[in-house]
């Protein structure tokens, strides 16, 4: 049986899982003890899952990317190919088919991962204490790209692999002098038959060898595109590969170094953040238990008192069990919250841990207009 | 769930027990490919030698980089033979076991391609349906009479069989069986051959410079396993770092708003003795290294110049490299010597 003895974010995994301290509510109970193993067992593996797949970003962003590769494969076997077959629709039809679906799913690659949001804001954050270095912003651009182009490319080269696109898309652009069954057509006539080409069923076009012929020679050359751009891209991939150790590997490691350590900040600072909420919002509903007992106090000393006993107790000073959180209990007001908040953005600390941090300690000119916790904001004082 | 992540860990311990895993997976996808991949023999007299052709040819090479590109080892190869020397010699031997342990895992998905091509037959049929012996298989008497364009545009269209119109020079079934046959004699053949030079290889190979091929073995995994503990350790550095530095920032907000206050009504950030532990083992997790400049150093002197493979020596970093002859004092007699000085 679960029972909220405690709650508080676990190590690493954020606020989105918090974990729940299990306590057997009575020693004597043993099948609920059983239970509650057994169930934290569970609970402890899929912690260790979630946080083995948090550990490092980079293997996340790429089980995305894979994923979306294979939903890509999944949606293009299951959309039902549908040429208009005439004339002016079959090429807007066609290349529509082959190039808008990689759109979406380059523009869902971008939004899927999180580290292009993380290269806005560090592209854009004002330079603070902290210089910018264009060479991470480059860094992280190019792999975030990287990652995004896999499932429109999955897409593009199944497409022409399976050649219904190009059929549907260039039937009409075929020479009709390769193919010696057009001889007695007039042009019009054999326009309206390229374009019937791709739909097999079509009365006019069901069961001829000339448009057996044009189909296959749209497939296949289609299907020599694809394997062209595959080929292309995998030599491509190959030599960036090889030979990037061979231009500024120094450069390298250090851009490699510092955005991934961009991303960890933003996520930690995330994380600190969702602490110092939590435990304000914890202080502040006790706060409020707290004044309403004192309120009720002071209303039924004119009426014929509480009795002592039902008193709440004191707020814990030291609420988190000695876990040592002072840094996060000294921001107590939304005020507070705020300036810490726009802070972070507009003036990030430098790197430099050793530094005092007199020399960039944020916001000495605003101080004035924060509030005391506990009174109303009814008044601001003049620097 | 234990056994399955205990077999992934075992898997991604070794690069090339890994790689062993791709290889495997590559190797039932390149079949899988195959068999979904739809044929389309052109049939046209032209075109039918360059599409079976690339057919053949065109997804091994894919398949081959590929298999190297996913190779992490790859960028590895590329780093150690670019890399300056530095205080480590490089070694020819560890590259060249390097780059034929990969060769030949990268090769085993295109030998399956052409083994499955070779094995179907259709690849073949396509490319040499118009150079069947017409005066064997089928009416020879009749093939004078032809011109030879003619000729090539029928027999092109054996593939095909809702467009062939030359059962009167030759019935397709026999072309196809014919052609069939002979494409699957070759692709045992082929297969054949590449088992025996594997086995010939891999039981051949002790017999010459086994001494020289296990040193390159142990030194070609120690540089991938230091590799990634170089990269979990900066890892491990970042995450310290990026501890630290917030927590400093909170903490100097919160000073901040002291020094501002005349009521002193927050709580003080005194640290707790819990709170000045976890800060002091987040700091020794940062090893002294505190900020930008520094860290940048430590990247740039590990490619430019990596340390010595001899441990148990405390050789400065930026130093001369003391090669160490004698044992070098310790730090403490050092310092106790000049302070009595």
């Amino acid at each position: 049986m679960l029972t909220e003895a405690k709650c508080s974010p676990g190590p690493g995994a954020g606020c989105i899982w918090p974990v729940w301290e299990i306590h057997p509510p009575h020693p004597g109970k043993a099948a609920n003890r059983q239970r509650s193993t057994q169930a934290a067992a569970v609970m402890d593996r899929f912690r260790m899952l979630f946080q083995n797949l948090q550990s490092s970003s980079e293997s996340v962003m790429n089980g995305i990317c894979l994923l979306l590769a294979a939903v890509t494969v999944k949606m293009y076997s299951s959309f039902d190919f549908n040429c208009p077959c005439l004339a002016r629709y079959n090429a807007l039809y066609g290349l529509g088919l082959l190039l808008t679906p990689p759109l979406a799913l380059f523009l869902c690659g971008l939004l899927v991962n999180r580290q292009s949001v993380v290269m806005v804001e560090e592209w854009r954050r004002p330079a603070g204490h902290r210089k910018k270095d264009l060479g991470i912003i480059r860094y992280m651009c190019s792999s975030v790209l990287q990652r995004a182009l896999a499932a429109p490319m999955v897409w593009i080269l199944l497409a022409l692999l399976d050649g219904k696109c190009f059929v549907c898309a260039f039937s009409n652009s075929v020479d009709p002098e390769k193919f010696l069954d057009f001889a007695n057509m007039t042009p019009s006539q054999v326009q309206l038959f390229l374009a019937k080409v791709p739909c097999k069923e079509d009365e006019m076009v069901k069961d001829s060898p000339a448009r057996k012929a044009v189909s296959r020679y749209l497939r296949c050359l289609s299907q020599a595109i694809g394997w062209s751009i595959t080929l292309l891209l995998i030599v491509v991939a190959f030599l960036a590969r090889c030979l990037r150790p061979c231009f500024d590997q120094t450069v390298f490691l250090q851009r490699r170094y510092w955005s991934n350590y961009v991303d960890l900040e933003q996520k930690l600072f995330d994380e600190t953040c969702c602490e110092h909420a939590r435990d304000f919002a914890h202080r502040c509903v006790l706060h409020f238990f707290a004044s309403m007992q004192s309120e009720l106090r002071a209303l039924g000393l004119h009426r014929g008192g509480i009795p002592e006993s039902q008193e709440l107790p004191e707020p814990p000073e030291d609420l988190d069990g000695g876990s040592g959180k002072a840094h996060l209990r000294a921001i107590s007001s939304r005020e507070q919250v705020d300036h810490l908040l726009s802070t972070w953005y507009s003036s990030k600390p430098p790197l430099d841990l050793a530094a005092s941090p007199k020399l960039w300690r944020p916001g000495l000119n605003h101080r004035a207009s924060i509030a005391a916790p506990g009174t109303k904001l009814c008044h601001q004082v003049d620097v | 769930m234990d056994k399955f992540r205990m077999i992934f860990q075992f898997l991604q311990s070794n690069q090339e027990s890994f790689m062993n895993g791709i290889c495997g997976i590559m190797a039932l996808a390149s079949a899988q490919i195959y068999s979904a991949f739809d044929f389309n023999c052109p049939c046209l007299p032209g075109y039918n030698v360059a599409y079976s052709m690339g057919i053949l040819l065109t997804p091994p090479l894919v398949l081959f980089l590929l298999g190297l590109v996913m190779n992490n080892n790859i960028s590895m190869l590329a780093e150690e033979w670019k890399r300056p020397a530095g205080r480590r010699a490089k070694d020819p031997a560890v590259l060249r076991y390097m780059f034929c342990s990969m060769a030949q895992r990268a090769l085993i998905a295109p030998v399956v391609w052409v083994a499955v091509t070779l094995l179907d037959g259709k690849c073949f049929l396509c490319a040499f349906c118009t150079a069947v012996p017409v005066a064997t298989l089928g009416n020879g008497s009749l093939v004078p009479g032809l011109p030879a364009a003619e000729l090539a545009r029928l027999l092109a269209r054996v593939p095909c069989p809702e467009i062939y119109d030359g059962n009167w020079l030759l019935a397709r079934e026999v072309a196809v069986r014919y052609l069939r046959c002979i494409s699957q004699a070759l692709g045992w053949s082929f297969v054949l051959l590449t088992t025996l030079l594997a086995f010939v290889v891999r039981s051949v190979r002790p017999c010459f410079t086994q001494a020289a091929f296990l040193k390159s073995k142990y030194w070609s995994h120690y540089i991938d396993i230091e590799r990634k503990l170089f990269d979990e350790t900066c890892t491990e550095h970042a995450k310290a770092f990026a501890k630290v530095c917030i927590q400093q920032f909170f903490e100097a907000m919160n000073h901040d708003l002291e020094l501002g206050h005349t009521h002193g009504v927050l709580a003080t950030a005194a640290a707790t003795p819990v709170e000045a532990d976890r800060t002091e083992e987040e700091r020794e997790k940062l090893r002294g290294i505190t900020d930008q400049g520094t860290m940048n150093k430590l990247l740039t002197s590990w490619h430019k110049c990596k340390p010595p493979l001899r441990l148990g020596q405390e050789a400065p970093l930026m130093g001369n490299g003391w090669a160490g002859i004698e044992p070098r004092p310790p730090r403490k007699e050092v310092a106790t010597y000049f302070s009595k000085v």
